[in-house]
């Protein structure tokens, strides 16, 4: 006679294999298809855009660029020296003490060549703290709390401008001569398709991902429209400065600070979170109620 | 005359035991003969099982549903006209958006309380098909659905079929960005049907996609038609349940010729009302704090505007999820797309689960060789393969719930999308076909478990004169004892005699 205990520890266990099979060949499979390709900015140069203001300083080299929507500057040559120290400290172990990239271990196009980015770019990986990079091999860099300040930051992008001058220079958007009805349009038509509409971001295709944007200060969002940082497009032709200027503003404006009523936003996960509510608190809390009015005989 | 009747009391005895209200009822009874027909419902037996609830939360969401939806309908506006929004919203103000998406949006910000009435609708109506799917699972495990309760259970699935799709009328009207992906979504899925796919679409969504006839037609589906069928099924389930009887759990004093429960009124109707204002208030909480379907910051449907993340409704979701994991099997042949992609998952999968659901009574009686009438209910675990094999396609379809969420699950557990749509696929395919050898195990295992689904008893222990200690079990508890209410008998209704004709076409009918 086997002991029912014995046959019920038997089946328990069987039930917690047959369980942990599928989630160990999940986590397998998730394992088997990650591939380190490290991110990059591989495009050069973005050019200038149309301008109806240009600055230049005595040697006749254009410091500020733009219009009444967004004012493009270069960052301050005086902050070169500064810049080249912090490069030399923060940066060079992977980019090299050139910023032309450094072939590593065999792995092409590892860590890019930065020379005639324009200052825009470096200062958007710097300033939004993905570089120097948390994990230099992950497939997407992650946003934290910067190492170097934003002074420091353009420091970096003066010293990296100098070795080859180039654009975009950094963007200053003024958002009081923003629409913000326009830029939620031009959102729903270019973003919300990896952003997600209402700004949450969302899991892209082999590891990558769109980033949230509620907490992203303006220059960001002008910068990574203007420079498209790693899988992001560049926004450059089909978006005038009029038109980036209108979208920074609805970005930091009704994406950050949304005039949204009707209680608790379920963490903007929409149906998915609206599901899970609806079942577990709306139908589970009534079936409890009806356990409560009825009654629990055999 | 001295028996002038002036005194309060006298007035009140004149009336009879039952005062103004009973003598009026009474006077009613005289011209229109209730009282019968009354008598036999307010004495009609509802068992006390907690589990014959689950099916009222779908009634009173349905009647949530009919009175938030009657106030919606006085403020919107059904038409796919543009109009330029200046509404209270700002970033919309200036948009060319269609009148639905306006008035939605003046629902939501300039209505007083309309924004609350909307959420309500679209909570009760997430509870609504939950409910329906949950009484459906206890109807199905504890066989319920068997002769003579088949009907019933064929009115029950095409309510549920009617709720899901009025479900996903109702949240396309607004048409905002994410509705409009949806509808997208069902016309491609109509035109993937073979050889009528793009007739039925052209005919039902009244031309090609977008089209502006589509919001005028849902609206009237939605508000008139689909909610009329839905009424009539839902008076023939209650009458069937009336006409044939509650089934019960098997207990003491429960037999197949009895009900044993409380009577409608008073102890039900005081019981299930309470359960109207239960189910109203937790629906009125979710309307008041969770924020449902915020349409203002999806902005308005245009075919060129795409959001990623967008899921369905929680009902759609399994079919979402179908298309989202099947492999994209689509080629040309004969000068046509064969799009195999859609048609499987989304035309042919969901046509064969319904169908077997349907036809499930039937099948079961053609294998168990059962024709006879039951009143009682089954444990689950003493029919281990109906058990296994209802768990089998919840399990399949709640892993196809959870694939129409790939993208946030990733996002959220920072894993490789791919290996998401892979390890779902996998999932669905092995949780099933586990799911059924380990349900009939565990039904078997408890089967076999002494006292299981009975409440426990306590034991008297006694230590006897050598010091030796003796556990008893007590019978039952006291209470249990003796608790037994008046069974009514089941009536002989289906041996109804007919009757005799006098001469050809007259017949004597007794008042």
């Amino acid at each position: 006679m086997t002991s029912p205990l014995i046959k019920r520890c038997l089946a328990v266990s069987i039930i917690s294999l047959m369980g942990l099979g599928p989630v160990v060949l999940f986590v397998g499979v998730a394992q088997a298809s990650y591939k380190a390709t490290p991110y990059q900015t591989s495009r050069k140069n973005a050019g200038t855009p149309n301008s109806t203001m240009v600055k230049k300083n005595s040697d006749g080299v254009i410091i500020a660029y733009g219009n009444s929507s967004i004012t493009y500057r270069a960052p301050s040559a005086a902050l070169v020296t500064l810049g080249d120290a912090l490069f030399q400290q923060n940066c060079a172990s992977c980019h090299g003490t050139q910023a032309n990239g450094v072939p590593a271990n065999g792995t092409a196009g590892a860590f890019p060549d930065l020379v005639g980015l324009g200052p825009a770019t470096i200062n958007f990986w710097v300033d939004s703290g993905r570089m120097p990079a948390a994990n230099p091999r992950s497939i997407e860099a992650i946003r934290r709390v910067p190492r170097l300040t934003h002074h420091q930051a353009l420091a970096v992008s003066a010293w990296v401008n100098s070795l080859s001058p180039s654009y975009p220079d950094i963007p200053y958007p003024h958002l009081k001569n923003a629409n913000v009805a326009d830029g939620a349009a031009l959102f729903a038509l270019n973003c919300a398709s990896c952003h997600t509409i209402e700004g949450d971001g969302d899991a892209l295709a082999m590891s990558t991902f769109s980033p949230s944007l509620r907490k992203i200060p303006s220059i960001e969002v002008a910068e990574a429209i203007r420079t498209g940082p790693a899988n992001m497009p560049r926004f450059t032709g089909n978006l005038s400065d009029a038109q980036v200027n209108d979208i920074v503003k609805y970005v930091t404006t009704e994406i950050q600070h949304p005039n949204n009523p009707g209680g608790f936003g379920l963490g903007g996960l929409g149906p998915v979170a609206e599901g899970f509510v609806g079942l577990a608190f709306g139908v589970g809390i009534l079936a409890l109620a009806g356990f409560w009015v009825g009654e629990r005989d055999d | 005359m001295s028996d002038v009747i002036n005194t309060q009391r006298a007035k009140k005895q004149a009336l009879g035991p039952y005062g103004r209200v009973g003598k009026s009822l009474d006077e009613l009874d005289d011209r229109l003969g209730l009282a019968r027909g009354g008598r036999t419902f307010m004495d009609k037996i509802f068992p006390d099982h907690w589990s014959f609830m689950l099916g009222e939360i779908a009634l009173y969401s349905f009647v949530i549903i009919m009175v938030t939806g009657v106030f919606l309908t006085f403020y919107f506006i059904p038409s796919s006209a543009l109009v330029t929004y200046h509404g209270s919203y700002l970033p919309l103000d200036g948009q060319k958006v269609t009148q639905a998406f306006s008035s939605t949006v003046n629902i939501s910000f300039a209505v007083r309380g309309g924004l609350l009435m909307r959420q309500m609708h679209h909570w009760s109506c997430d509870i609504f098909v939950g409910a329906i799917v949950v009484h459906m699972a206890r109807v199905f495990f504890t066989g319920a659905f068997r002769k003579p309760r088949e009907l019933n259970w064929t009115i029950g699935l095409t309510l549920l079929i009617l709720a899901i799709g009025n479900g996903f009328f109702g949240y396309s009207l607004p048409d905002d960005l994410v509705s409009g992906t949806g509808i997208r979504i069902a016309y491609s899925i109509m035109e993937s049907i073979p050889f009528v796919g793009t007739y039925m679409a052209f005919f039902i969504f009244g031309g090609n996609f977008p089209g502006t006839s589509t919001i005028p037609r849902f609206f009237i589906l939605h508000v008139l038609i689909l909610p009329l069928v839905i009424l009539g099924l839902l008076g023939a389930h209650l009458f069937l349940l009336v006409r044939q009887k509650h089934t019960q759990f098997p207990g003491r004093g429960r037999t197949e010729k009895n009900v044993v429960g409380s009577p409608m009124f008073p102890v039900f109707m005081a019981k299930t009302t309470g359960f109207l204002f239960i189910v109203s208030g937790i629906t009125a909480l979710l309307g008041a704090f969770a924020q449902v379907n915020p349409i203002w910051q999806f902005g308005p449907y245009d075919a060129a505007r795409i959001s990623y993340a967008v899921q369905p409704d929680w009902y759609m979701g399994f079919l979402d999820g179908a298309l989202r994991i099947f492999p994209s099997w689509s080629f040309m042949a004969f000068g046509h797309t064969i799009p195999l992609e859609v048609t499987i998952p989304a035309v042919i999968f969901p046509g064969i689960i319904f169908n077997i659901a349907y036809l499930w009574p039937m099948l079961e009686r053609k294998f168990t060789k059962d024709n006879e009438i039951h009143h009682l209910l089954d444990r689950p675990s003493d029919r281990p393969k109906r058990t296994a094999a209802g768990v089998t396609v919840l399990v399949m379809l709640s892993m196809l719930h959870i694939a129409s969420s790939t993208d946030v699950i990733a996002n959220f557990f920072h894993l490789s999308l791919n290996a998401v749509l892979w390890g779902m696929r996998i999932l669905t395919v092995i949780l099933p076909i586990v799911a059924y050898p380990l349900t009939y195990k565990l039904c078997k295992e408890l089967q076999g478990v002494r006292g299981a689904g009975k409440r426990k008893t306590p034991n008297i222990v006694s230590r006897t004169a050598e010091g030796a200690y003796v556990a008893t079990p007590t019978p039952a508890y006291g209470e249990d004892v003796g608790h037994e209410l008046e069974a009514t008998p089941v009536p002989a209704y289906i041996e109804s005699e007919p009757e005799e004709p006098l001469e050809s076409g007259v017949r004597t009918v007794d008042r």
